[in-house]
């Protein structure tokens, strides 16, 4: 079986559009003048510079039983409507999980602490942005094999803690994944650690399927 | 050189190159089904490969590639086989089976799908290796040339290039495979690659796969003017599309040979396709630019150096560069033993800040007494080419260190420094070659430092009349005009000027100097290293090892980028200095009349900075502290909460005004005491709820509360129900602010409530987060808050 692949170093351009819309820019309506414009820039930049994305991936064969019983072909169970529903005619799945390291939590939580509020919360959206953006980069990886395959990824993600999806399942797929490979934790609540960490499940699909 | 070598190099003078077409969609049109192992497969029913092969050659192809793209440990690995060599001899014999002397056979290497450090955790070495294993088995099978191909790591396919020289001086093609975005995967841009490939030793460079022919026709534009070797280009057959069950490229062989033109006029020398097409494809393509002349490489050398996402050209009458020279331990305590802990931290710290400052490269030495330089300089590499991305220069006297570092660097480094001495000569300076680096000239030689402009010119011609030996042109080195300090030598600096414009004007070579040696010894040294490098400026410099973040030195270096003609239409001093915005003002501060105005419009405007002298002012003038607040700064941050809700404002702008209100009121509490304003509304518990770590939410409503004059005591994040109740028994709040991000946390929310009502405290609840709804509050008995100026409306309302 082909073992978890791990990547160490995701390398993705800073999602500005993302960020500014997590921020609640609306084109045309939001007015922002020049120094505000730096003074965002400038800590977009630097938030930037303090996230380390790192990713795993694995493919898992899945049986979908009944309504909602996934079994993956390693023994795990996942009840759930929802993600039965989502996986629905799917032999096989791609399991990822991302984070964005633990200096720019310290940093986020240093601005929150030292009445730098505004900073904090740009580096906030800069550093979730950029690690949903890292989930693209994988599944564009991954999609790249699965292409010479004659298949390919779903569009949509779905992820533990969504729906009828406990997030307590989220134990199951930091197991699955190794997660603390790449230095994430994980807590009673099944919360990630650090913050800015997430996992997805992503269909496979036979190209004729959509 | 091998008869392939020289084979295929007549045909590149004659005409452009036809290589083959897609070989894994062919093989699945032809019957392979999926999930198999192809290399296996084609062993199995070679007579299906050989007749693919043989149709491309049939087709016009001069080149066909051998079945072999994941034949190597990784992936042949996955299917439980272990003979790679000879999976790799017999279908490369296989190749030549069917096509005879009639095409050159390539030997071709795909990616491990493995990232090779610093991108991955496969190690380098292991990486080249892997590839060694391959390229062999392939040699064994008598391949003409080598293809290593669909790169989206410029550092796998550094390690396959290295092995395959390693192997055999074959002729070598690489080609990377690149987004929509003009990036692969890995960021890396075609110019990057290019100059990084096409400096370590590949033949020929270029893309392959991922898009159609029109996409890539700019890559090949963006390319050629860099180019010291032949352009490859292999297309998809346009972007794949469904039909019926099938994922089909629907570009027709016509179609796709209609951009053959193009891409001859833009200097492709060797061009076939990638998935999705055909034989069909291949001879329409070469009938299309049968009459086209191929374009020769646009030059012969180039000066420039990389890292693995940037490129940085060394071009006369350019601004002035900066060699950012903090990286070195020399008389730096905490670096040096941060560097013998094996620590990083500070390395990437001041390579982020020297960045930030304006340094276009940067200098890594880690020379310290007793460290293993070696390892260190290889885990500095790995660290840097990960947090930035200026190209390195790798300083060291040591040849092992050197060796070591331009093996793993990902790109074309910049060697500080080849000099006359005999070991230098002798050991680094074919070591530089075979990377393909470019270095620093020290003219000096084992005698010493020359003292006058003249002797150094003779070294530096000697050093370079070596360097001729190993293939290096005038571009391919920065000479160093030897610093040595006015202190002790009044006669020094003129020396080292006149040899900076002797190098610029009459040898045309490029030049560099460690700035700060002039001013050894001297008060205020800061005006004689300015003064220096703007004298050398104009001497036709090229770089300066500096300090970046010495800001006297930066602004002459943009002062004389702008007098010596080297910053066109003085853009960047421009930029420079539109950035510095004197004083605290803010856009529309200049229309305040009155100090109410102005504070009024410092919440509205986020203005942090100029609130506090402003509420000084006015203090002295004899404006009442309660009247600031209620008239001036509770309307201004009520209609930024009116702008946040019309989204002409968007977040940061209204925790930019909550900010200013709140050193606002801080700077004004001391003069409330007797006067009752409206700052004690009620007492507000905050809390972020056990197991929940996401607090930044609970921390805006805290900020926004308090700037309304509410109390707010904030308990924290992932605080226990045990801890919220004892809070609220204690300090009798009005209102119970809880968060929670998480379903799995969200629960707790419940659970407090209850232990709260059990308790038979007086409080209201106010609950919010991102899984967080209206009806989920409604049935816990809570009220919902959106967001921070929600909040602010319900605890007014609650209250």
């Amino acid at each position: 079986m082909v073992p978890v692949q791990f990547f160490s170093s995701i390398n993705i351009q800073i999602p500005r559009k993302s960020i500014f819309k997590r921020l609640g820019y609306r084109k045309g309506v939001t007015q922002i003048i020049p120094d505000e414009m730096r003074e965002l820039d400038e800590s977009v930049e630097y938030a930037a510079s303090l996230v380390r994305l790192k990713g795993a991936g694995k493919r898992f064969k899945v049986d979908v039983e009944g309504m909602s019983r996934i079994h993956f072909e390693t023994g795990s169970v996942f009840e759930s409507r929802d993600l039965a529903k989502f996986l629905s005619d799917c032999g096989e799945i791609l399991l990822i999980g991302a984070t964005g390291g633990s200096e720019i939590t310290k940093a986020i939580q240093e601005c929150s602490e030292s009445d730098s509020m505004t900073r904090s919360v740009v580096l906030d959206a800069v550093a979730s942005e950029m690690v949903d953006a890292s989930l693209d980069w994988l599944c564009n990886y991954f999609n790249r094999e699965l292409t010479r395959e004659s298949k390919r990824l779903s569009r949509r993600r779905f992820s533990a803690g969504y729906g009828d999806f406990s997030l307590l399942d989220q134990h199951s797929i930091y197991d699955l994944l190794e997660l603390k490979r790449i230095g994430i934790d994980i807590n009673e609540s099944a919360i990630l650690i650090p913050e800015k960490s997430v996992t997805a499940v992503v269909r496979i699909e036979n190209s004729e399927e959509e | 050189m091998g008869k392939g070598k020289s084979r295929i190099e007549r045909l590149l003078k004659r005409r452009i190159v036809i290589l083959d077409g897609a070989t894994g969609t062919e093989l699945q049109k032809r019957g392979m089904p999926s999930g198999v192992c192809p290399e296996l497969w084609c062993l199995d029913n070679n007579q299906v490969i050989e007749k693919i092969n043989s149709d491309y050659q049939r087709a016009g192809a001069d080149v066909v590639y051998s079945a072999t793209f994941g034949a190597n440990r990784i992936k042949l690995g996955q299917y439980g086989i272990s003979d790679v060599r000879g999976t790799n001899r017999e279908l490369a014999l296989a190749a030549r089976r069917a096509v005879g002397k009639q095409a050159l056979v390539a030997g071709d290497m795909g990616p491990t799908g493995r990232f090779v450090e610093p991108f991955g955790d496969l190690a380098f070495e292991e990486a080249v290796e892997i590839f060694r294993e391959q390229a062999e088995g392939l040699a064994e099978g008598g391949v003409d040339l080598f293809v290593i191909e669909t790169m989206i790591d410029i550092q796998e396919a550094r390690a396959a290039l290295i092995a395959v020289k390693e192997v055999s001086d074959t002729f070598t093609m690489v080609t990377m495979t690149y987004e929509n975005d003009g990036r692969t995967l890995n960021g890396t841009d075609p110019v990057t690659a290019l100059i990084t490939l096409q400096s370590l030793g590949a033949d020929a460079v270029g893309c392959n796969c991922s898009t159609g022919p029109e996409e890539m026709i700019k890559l090949i534009d963006d390319m050629k003017p860099y180019s010291t070797v032949p352009l490859v280009a292999k297309p998809n057959a346009g972007i794949p599309k469904l039909v019926g069950n099938e994922t089909v490229f629907t570009m027709k062989p016509l179609e796709f040979s209609f951009f053959g033109k193009e891409f001859a006029s833009k200097g492709v020398n060797m061009i076939g396709g990638c998935c999705g097409t055909a034989p069909e494809h291949i001879e329409k393509l070469k009938e299309a630019i049968a009459n086209e002349k191929p374009r020769p490489p646009a030059r012969r050398s180039l000066s420039a150096v990389s890292s693995a996402r940037k490129t940085l050209l060394f071009e006369r009458d350019k601004p002035l560069l900066i060699i950012g020279e903090r990286i070195n331990p020399t008389g730096k305590k905490a670096l040096q033993s941060e560097l013998l802990e094996g620590k990083m931290a500070l390395l990437r710290e001041m390579a982020r800040e020297q960045e930030k400052r304006g340094a276009d490269l940067l200098d890594v030495n880690v020379g310290v007494p007793g460290i293993d330089e070696k390892k260190v300089m290889a885990e500095a590499i790995n660290v840097l080419a990960e947090s930035t991305n200026l190209p390195l220069v790798i300083d060291s006297a040591h040849v092992e260190t050197m060796e070591g570092a331009l093996r793993l660097y990902p790109g074309r480094a910049l060697l500080n420094s080849i000099s006359g001495e005999k070991e230098k000569i002798q050991r680094l300076l074919p070591l530089a070659a075979k990377y393909g680096a470019m270095f620093i000239l020290l003219p000096l030689t084992d005698r010493g430092v020359p003292d006058t402009a003249a002797e150094r010119a003779d070294v530096v011609r000697e050093v370079f009349e070596e360097a001729q030996k190993n293939g290096y042109t005038k571009d391919d080195f920065i000479t160093d005009g030897l610093v040595m300090t006015v202190s002790s030598n009044p006669e020094a600096p003129r020396e080292t000027l006149k040899t900076v414009e002797w190098c610029s004007r009459r040898f045309k070579c490029r030049t560099v100097l460690g700035l700060s040696n002039v001013s050894f010894g001297m008060p205020e040294r800061r005006w004689l290293n300015a003064a220096f490098l703007a004298m050398a400026a104009e001497r036709g410099l090229t770089a300066a090892i500096a300090n970046p973040e010495a800001e006297e030195l930066m602004n002459f270096k943009y002062a004389s980028d702008v007098l010596n003609g080297r910053d066109k239409d003085s853009s960047l001093y421009l930029d420079r200095f539109a950035a510095f915005t004197p004083g605290v003002k803010k856009s529309g501060d200049e229309a305040a009349t009155s100090h109410a105005d102005f504070i009024f419009r410092a919440v509205l405007g986020g203005n942090r900075e100029g609130i506090e002298p402003i509420i000084g002012e006015a203090l002295k003038s004899g404006e009442s502290a309660a009247k600031l607040i209620d008239d001036i700064m509770i309307p201004a941050i009520t209609e930024v909460g009116n702008l946040f809700d019309r989204r002409e404002y968007f977040l940061p702008q209204l925790i930019a005004s909550a900010e200013a209100m709140k050193r606002g009121i801080a700077c004004l509490r001391p003069f409330l005491k007797d006067t009752k304003v409206a700052t004690k509304k009620g007492l507000i518990l905050m809390a972020t709820v056990k197991g929940d770590i996401h607090d930044i939410g609970k921390n805006i409503v805290s900020l926004m509360l308090s700037n309304q004059g509410f109390e707010v005591v904030d308990l924290g994040k992932d605080v226990s129900a045990e801890a919220i109740v004892e809070a609220a028994q204690n300090l009798g709040p009005d209102i119970v602010g809880l968060s929670a991000l998480m379903t799995t946390t969200m629960v707790n929310m419940k659970e407090i409530v209850e232990r709260v009502e059990r308790e038979n405290l007086r409080c209201k609840f106010m609950v919010g987060g991102a899984v967080v709804s209206e009806s989920f509050a409604n049935s816990i008995g809570a009220h919902y808050a959106r967001d921070g100026v929600d909040a602010v409306r319900v605890a007014n309302r609650l209250l």
